[in-house]
């Protein structure tokens, strides 16, 4: 039977005498239905069922394995345990209270030693089938919240939790993703947000997923071009590359939506996506521990992102997001099964339901899919000999390290030195944390920059990779949070990045927004207010009063008294004035961008 | 070869900005990625970009192949060198 794809709770994919034909995957690994699903479920459940119900590891790089382990783990009453990553140690770890480790195929990867290794697909069924333990409430799946090799705290879910956010998610987000939609990831499915977004939720509304993950922008895109209709679950870092030199232009017509989470995506970005396929990326904001919390979409929402359906949320008196869902599994838990978390997030509420996210409480970032907190990794570094004192930062989406050295003799390290020194460290946080969260870059200093409080400002940590900055594609302008008139006024809000791609080879040490900077962001808000470009006849008055220094949030005020050819400015922040001025304009030229200075 | 190799081998170091890195440093048949230089998938796709962009070739849409051309800088060297237009 083929027809249109409908909505399946998960009991229902357990029916082993499916005999629909429609999708579930499609990869290297070859095509399979919604029957062969059933089939396998079943040979699976078998033998987890003669291995025992309990916590099962599952390594599998093949989403449609893995698909068919947790519903034969969810039929049998076990648990399947994703390890963070696959090194040895942290196997060895997760092994101990697991029944057995859970694999592709036969004789895929040894699993820890030890341990019963059972491969998913490709045993036909033997016995008689495993008797039907599903039970919404049980334990399902076990996650490790933290990169850190072994010791990240397990968050658990019960079934609901899962099955409760896919049905939110289509509720939210099913009607841009129609039938017959293929459903391609860069994002692991070892992660929540990867197994709800490109196997669970696909699975449950009947669309078809990848079942590999493909590493290169030239593998993958040939793949969703050839598709009719397509959605792509990914994360910033890797959307930063796809969409650069408009890569994801010849997918227009095919690729319908691209989600986004696992850490935060920059404007650029997402702007860059929305031009080249019509619509800006869903991103996904949430956590292991309270499950999907909000969606934004840039183009529409601004930077607002809006409650995803039976997600409540407050904001605490030290301005944190409080989250009570159906699909929190830690936290305060409710009488009618939701639970409330408090999350390390600072927000602002907006009405309707809706927060803009201002930063952490904690320092705890994402790198590439996995969890850092950047406290707990200074704090390592500086239980190693060599290192005095450590402070960590994220730019470009990896880790830079700032050391000082304990070690005796002269404070400037000589360049061997400084090599040996930066290979030890490598080696001895390889043993604590995943590689893709090591850091990238290292600058040996007498001592971190400190202000008159005694705080460590981020500004001052980033300058010391000045060097670095202009080599790699980043966010070159500075982000406009909002804007809009003011009374005779019109204001922009902008957010100043730390990295601002004006800011190279200026003052290195000290970075300040140069004055050319400053007035081109004031003729950019004179023409939005405006709604006309225009030429520029002459600068009457420009001060810059106070410096202004990076990662700050500034207002753009321009007004026109009663005539349009006199524009008046001012850049401030807080009660500080950074540009003042006034300036006189004329009508622009044809062809004219804005004023070009005649 | 050998000069395309050490060639490829500045091309890594620049493009992913490796520090206190230096092309003796990196091993023409050492593993690039996981084991070896510690590359990771972020940087298999800014070094296909910097590859595409510097030499005019186009990486295909085999991931096995792919795995086999990224394996090392020998191997890179070789792939440059057949496929550069």
């Amino acid at each position: 039977m083929t027809g249109p794809a409908t909505f399946a709770r998960f009991r229902e994919l357990l029916d082993e005498r499916a005999t629909d034909e429609s999708p579930v995957a499609f990869g290297r690994g070859g095509a399979r239905t919604r029957r062969d699903l059933a089939a396998d479920v079943s040979a699976c459940a078998v033998r987890i069922a003669a291995g025992g119900a309990g916590r099962w590891l599952l390594c599998s790089d093949d989403s449609y394995a893995v698909a068919t382990a947790l519903l034969a783990l969810a039929r049998v009453g076990a648990v399947a345990v994703f390890p963070p990553n696959r090194q040895p140690e942290t196997l060895r770890h997760l092994a101990a209270g697991a029944v057995g480790v859970l694999v592709d195929l036969p004789g895929a990867g040894p699993g820890p030693s030890g341990l019963e290794t059972l491969a998913i697909l490709g045993v036909p069924a033997a016995g008689a089938p495993a008797p039907n333990r599903f039970d919404r409430e049980a334990a399902w799946v076990e996650f490790r919240t933290s990169g850190t090799t072994g010791d990240g705290r397990p968050v658990r879910k019960a079934l609901r939790h899962l099955e409760d956010e896919v049905v939110a998610l289509e509720e939210r987000l099913g009607a841009s993703c129609p039938p017959g939609l293929q459903v391609f990831s860069t994002a692991s499915h070892q992660h929540i947000y990867g197994l709800l977004f490109r196997v669970l939720w696909p699975l449950a509304a009947g669309r078809a997923f990848q079942r590999e993950t493909l590493l290169h922008t030239q593998e993958l895109l040939p793949r969703i071009a050839a598709s009719r209709e397509a959605s792509l679950v990914t994360t910033p870092a890797h959307l930063k590359r796809l969409a650069a030199h408009g890569g994801l232009r010849p997918l227009r017509r095919i690729c319908r939506t691209v989600f986004s989470s696992g850490g935060p995506l920059d404007a650029e970005t997402a702007k860059a996506v929305a031009e080249q396929l019509g619509a800006a990326p869903v991103e996904v904001f949430g956590s292991t521990e309270t499950g999907g919390i909000a969606i934004r979409q840039r183009d529409r929402d601004g930077e607002a992102f809006r409650a995803l359906p039976g997600v409540e949320l407050a904001r605490s008196e030290d301005g944190r997001l409080e989250v009570t869902s159906p699909f929190v599994s830690v936290g305060d838990a409710l009488p009618d099964g939701r639970a409330r978390m408090r999350s390390a997030d600072r927000v602002e509420l907006v009405p309707g339901g809706g927060f803009r996210l201002l930063g952490r409480a904690d320092r705890v970032v994402k790198v590439g899919e996995k969890r850092l907190s950047l406290p707990e990794m200074e704090r390592v570094l500086a239980g190693h000999p060599a290192v005095a004192e450590a402070a960590l930062l994220v730019l470009d989406e990896r880790v830079h390290a700032v050391v000082v050295p304990s070690l005796p003799g002269p404070p400037e390290l000589e360049p061997e030195q400084r090599r040996s020194l930066r290979a030890t460290l490598m080696a001895f946080l390889s043993g604590h944390f995943d590689p893709v969260l090591l850091p990238r870059a290292w600058r040996f200093v007498v001592a971190l920059p400190r202000d008159a409080q005694d705080k460590i400002p981020h500004g001052a940590l980033a300058a010391l990779f000045a060097d670095r900055r202009g080599r790699r594609r980043r966010p070159s302008a500075p982000r406009i949070v909002r804007e809009g008139r003011r009374g005779d006024e019109w204001v922009r809000e902008l957010d100043v990045p730390e990295d601002l791609a004006v800011l190279e080879g200026h003052f290195v040490e000290r970075p300040l927004v140069p004055g050319v900077a400053q007035l081109d962001w004031v003729l950019d808000t004179a023409a939005a207010s405006l709604g006309r470009p225009f030429r520029l006849i002459g600068i009457e008055t420009l001060k810059f009063p106070e410096p202004l220094r990076p990662g700050r949030r500034v207002q753009v005020v321009v007004s026109f008294a009663q005539n349009p050819s006199r524009l008046r400015f001012q850049i401030r922040s807080d009660a500080r004035i950074h540009a003042i001025g006034r300036a006189r304009l004329g009508d622009a030229e044809p062809g004219a961008r804005r004023g070009e200075p005649s | 070869m050998k000069a395309l190799e050490d060639e490829i081998k500045e091309l890594i170091i620049e493009s992913l900005m490796l520090e206190d890195v230096t092309p003796a440093d990196i091993e023409s048949d050492a593993a690039l990625f996981v084991e070896g230089l510690g590359l990771d998938s972020i940087d298999a796709l800014e070094l296909a970009m910097a590859l595409e962009e510097r030499y005019g070739v186009e990486i295909g849409d085999d991931p096995e192949r792919n795995q086999q051309i990224f394996a090392s800088v020998r191997q890179l060297a070789a792939f440059v060198s057949e496929n550069r237009p």
